[in-house]
């Protein structure tokens, strides 16, 4: 099949069945390189289950995921995953450090080099000083950032993220967002973001995919793609009153509540 | 004023747990003296210090015990090492763990005493026929216990190793088995136990070694005083085995609990 080069991933007709229960009807778009799409929708439009398809964590009932033209079977070094639950997906028993180098073992990588890539990802992620603690010694942001040290660890192509801030405090979720904003910009990663934050999803994205729940017999999840177009770096001030991201927000405010109805 | 009374209150809550041993050891010795004074069969405890007295003197204390307590060793060894790696096994693979039900439902209670015939024809007398029992009998609730710890893994985790490319045997060594320590100390506790009491009833029931046999030979030889020691003493050395294993568990469990 032929495939553009600059899509990183296809997301084609992937529909996945979850004990007899249709959880994500067929969906399909692309995502090109270096770019940050947010999905979002209503609890229980299969958001995270497509994410997970589209990792290799869970294989579509019908349809593919492509990774640079290949098809996707099995999770890949490629592809990084961070989980909503920090503190269920770092290993309670090793420090910060320890948790980071899981990346690096995995692949191998000794000597010199990996003192200096776990230097090189805390530094990135603003957790040098705290490199010998554990993480039951951190504040949730903070737990949540080893995990997307570890993630940045592995080199991977494209981040996947399921609502990674979900479960931080308001203040704490936008400074983790600029920090990945500004992250993914530096490295050029391609990102797939879960969110049920509708603001979140257009303050990070260069397009939002929202789903919908329960879409009838025969028809696609996929609701909505909006390109957000607002210039990058952002700030959350000038950004969240750009006239652009109060009429994104009106949108996909009016798409979800129409959906609930 | 207050301190005293806080100290004779003290002093009664440590004395508390002593009272009966004391009251039962003093039954024991009054009715040994008296309605079984002619008796080839009980001796009063006291004599039992003799007993011991000479087991230590003639060496025979140091040599019966480190043999028991070496065989129970070795035996736990086996036990920990192969089933932990099996209850790896089954506990990541639904389907090891379906295959291999009927054999070990079928081969687990085969009471491990049962097996001295077979293992003193396999090995003769001597360490190797006493502790390959004791392995026998320490390897199913070392399997049953690792596989149910397996099986209660944050499943998170498994997902995280996948996403990061660990092989099978990183996974087990850096995931599955720091994940499963605390519970796997729990299950080396019961194993000492076990140990203990499978290596005594074999050096009983067969092995001329050891702390058992130590024991009846001293029953046999008609010497009810140092019976009474070796049983006393086997019992103290269990209470002192125990008591480590607890001792080691919690060191590690608040190790793991400052972290976790």
């Amino acid at each position: 099949m032929a495939v553009a080069q600059h899509n990183v991933l296809n997301i084609n007709r992937v529909a996945i069945t979850l004990g007899g229960r249709e959880v994500l009807s067929p969906t399909s778009f692309d995502v090109a390189r270096g770019e940050f799409v947010c999905i979002v929708g209503p609890s229980g439009c299969g958001k995270t289950t497509l994410l997970r398809a589209a990792s290799g964590l869970l294989a579509p009932t019908s349809g593919e995921v492509l990774r640079n033209g290949q098809r996707v079977t099995q999770p890949s070094r490629e592809v990084a995953f961070v989980f909503q639950d920090y503190g269920r997906a770092l290993l309670p028993w090793r420090t910060v450090a320890g948790n980071v180098a899981l990346a690096l073992e995995a692949a191998d990588v000794r000597g010199p080099a990996h003192a200096a890539r776990i230097h090189d990802v805390l530094g990135k992620v603003g957790l040098l000083g705290h490199a010998h603690k554990f993480p039951a010694q951190l504040s949730g942001g903070m737990q949540q950032r080893v995990q997307i040290a570890r993630c940045l660890a592995q080199e991977p192509q494209v981040l996947m993220m399921d609502e990674p801030f979900g479960a931080l405090d308001a203040l704490t979720r936008q400074g983790l967002q600029d920090q990945l904003a500004h992250l993914v910009l530096n490295d050029g990663l391609t990102v797939l973001f879960v969110t049920h934050d509708l603001e979140e999803a257009i303050y990070l994205g260069d397009r939002v995919v929202a789903l919908q729940a329960n879409p009838g017999p025969g028809r696609p999840s996929l609701a909505r793609m909006l390109d957000v177009n607002i210039a990058k770096p952002r700030t959350q001030l000038a950004t969240r009153e750009h006239a652009e991201f109060l009429r994104l927000r009106r949108e996909l405010f009016a798409f979800i509540e129409q959906s609930h109805a | 004023m207050r301190d005293t009374l806080n100290t004779g209150t003290r002093l009664m809550n440590a004395l508390r747990p002593w009272w009966f041993p004391a009251v039962t050891l003093g039954l024991f010795e009054w009715y040994a003296r008296t309605a079984g004074k002619d008796s080839d069969a009980i001796a009063p405890p006291s004599a039992a210090l003799g007993g011991f007295a000479s087991a230590m003197s003639d060496g025979s204390l140091v040599s019966a015990t480190a043999f028991t307590l070496g065989s129970a060793a070795l035996g736990l060894l086996f036990a920990a090492v192969l089933g932990i790696a099996a209850g790896i096994a089954l506990g990541l693979s639904p389907r090891a763990a379906r295959l291999s039900f009927l054999s070990i439902e079928v081969f687990r209670p085969i009471p491990s005493v049962a097996l001295i015939p077979l293992s003193m024809l396999a090995f003769g007398f001597g360490l190797r026929m006493e502790f390959s029992i004791v392995a026998f009998a320490c390897f199913w609730p070392m399997l049953l216990l690792s596989q149910a710890a397996v099986q209660q893994v944050e499943p998170r985790l498994l997902e995280v190793s996948q996403m990061l490319g660990l092989s099978p045997l990183q996974r087990a060594r850096k995931i599955i088995l720091p994940a499963i320590t605390p519970r796997l100390f729990v299950a080396l506790r019961l194993g000492v136990a076990v140990a203990l009491v499978v290596a005594v009833t074999v050096e009983i029931a067969a092995n001329p070694h050891g702390m058992g046999y130590a024991m009846m030979i001293a029953q046999q030889s008609l010497n009810p005083g140092l019976m009474l020691a070796w049983l006393m003493w086997i019992s103290v050395v269990g209470y002192a085995i125990n008591l480590g294993a607890l001792k080691l568990e919690r060191t590690l469990a608040r190790k793991m609990g400052q972290v976790a």
